[in-house]
């Protein structure tokens, strides 16, 4: 059992570091604005970031995570109605997952 | 359109993420009451940080005596793209004070400036995204609440089959961004098609996503190099 000032002392820190990442990305971006051609490098980096994390969450996914992830991407192609998407993935892993995973 | 109006419109744009983000927060309750945090105490963690992916991660470690430098690496790796969104709302916050842009970073999110991409130019960015952050905010809190108060009817279930929720909700964010951001997509498919070789080579997933990253800017600035001649 976590005593209580370890707690708070935690949660501090894990605050700090997460508010920190928030700020530090904005001012080096201040800090980078001034070269010329910068701003849609800037602006693709989320883009980046999502794609680092989501291809290899696929390639590792099996058969009901690979099929969720399509149907999210089809029907926000489609419809962009996140909660349609994500409903539908959801749906996929928890039904699906039983019947489609052959282990 | 004012800061307090693009505020306004920010909370009333983000419906669809108050009800992913709800699912989070409550998974987030049930997982803290699991590793033996108090009521109060993971309330206050959701208040302040403000992360599912950090506080997921440190949960992984919550045990006696806390390991707090491993816990502050594990939270700023996942953390890390935070930086990137800030990096890319930097020629969109202009025209408020530092004090207010330092305060109001606190609230940046993910789909709030996914979003930003969509938007009348005379939105102001910086209203839009803190209002998309209160209300994901609301929505962090009410559901930790949530799932901290039925913890105990769902302890017995398994919750693993939705790990995988995470990434759904990232891919409509990237679909998102896709259809709405201006930018080219070589980026993108250049730090993917890393992201891949890296992850079939064995490599950590924080530097998959430091090297891809990495990858997809420098694509990014090839591409504008030759675009600009």
């Amino acid at each position: 059992m976590v005593d209580q000032q370890s707690t708070l002392i935690a949660i501090a820190m894990i605050a700090s570091v997460v508010y920190l990442t928030r700020l530090s990305g904005y001012f080096i971006g201040l800090q980078l604005r001034h070269i010329a051609g910068i701003r849609p490098v800037l602006e693709a980096l989320p883009g980046c970031a999502f794609m680092a994390i989501l291809a290899p969450a696929v390639r590792r996914g099996n058969i009901s995570e690979v099929l969720a992830m399509a149907c999210v991407v089809l029907i926000m192609w489609r419809t962009n109605n996140v909660v349609l998407a994500t409903g539908t993935g959801m749906a996929v892993l928890l039904f699906g997952g039983p019947w489609l995973n052959i282990n | 359109m004012s800061i307090y109006q693009s505020l306004l419109l920010g909370i009333r744009s983000s419906a669809d993420y108050f009800i992913s983000t709800f699912m989070f927060g409550v998974m987030f309750g049930i997982a803290a009451t699991s590793a033996g945090i108090s009521h109060w105490y993971a309330l206050l963690m959701s208040a302040t940080a403000f992360t599912a992916s950090g506080q997921f991660a440190a949960l992984e470690f919550w045990q006696s005596p806390l390991p707090y430098g491993t816990i502050a690496l594990s939270v700023a790796l996942v953390s890390s793209r935070n930086i990137l969104l800030g990096m890319a709302m930097t020629h969109h916050f202009d025209g408020h004070s530092l004090k207010r842009r330092i305060t109001w970073l606190f609230m940046l999110n993910d789909p709030g400036v996914v979003t930003t991409y969509r938007l009348e130019k005379n939105v102001d960015r910086l209203g839009y995204v803190t209002g998309y952050g209160i209300s994901m905010m609301v929505s962090w809190l009410s559901s930790t609440w949530l799932g901290l108060s039925v913890a105990g009817v769902f302890a017995t279930l398994d919750l693993g089959s939705i790990d995988f929720a995470g990434p759904l909700v990232i891919a409509t964010m990237m679909m998102l961004f896709i259809k709405g951001s201006k930018t080219r997509s070589t980026p993108w498919m250049v730090s993917g098609i890393v992201a891949l070789i890296l992850f079939e080579l064995g490599t950590e997933n924080y530097l998959i996503l430091l090297v891809s990253v990495a990858a997809g800017v420098i694509a990014a600035v090839v591409q504008e190099r030759y675009l600009r001649g």
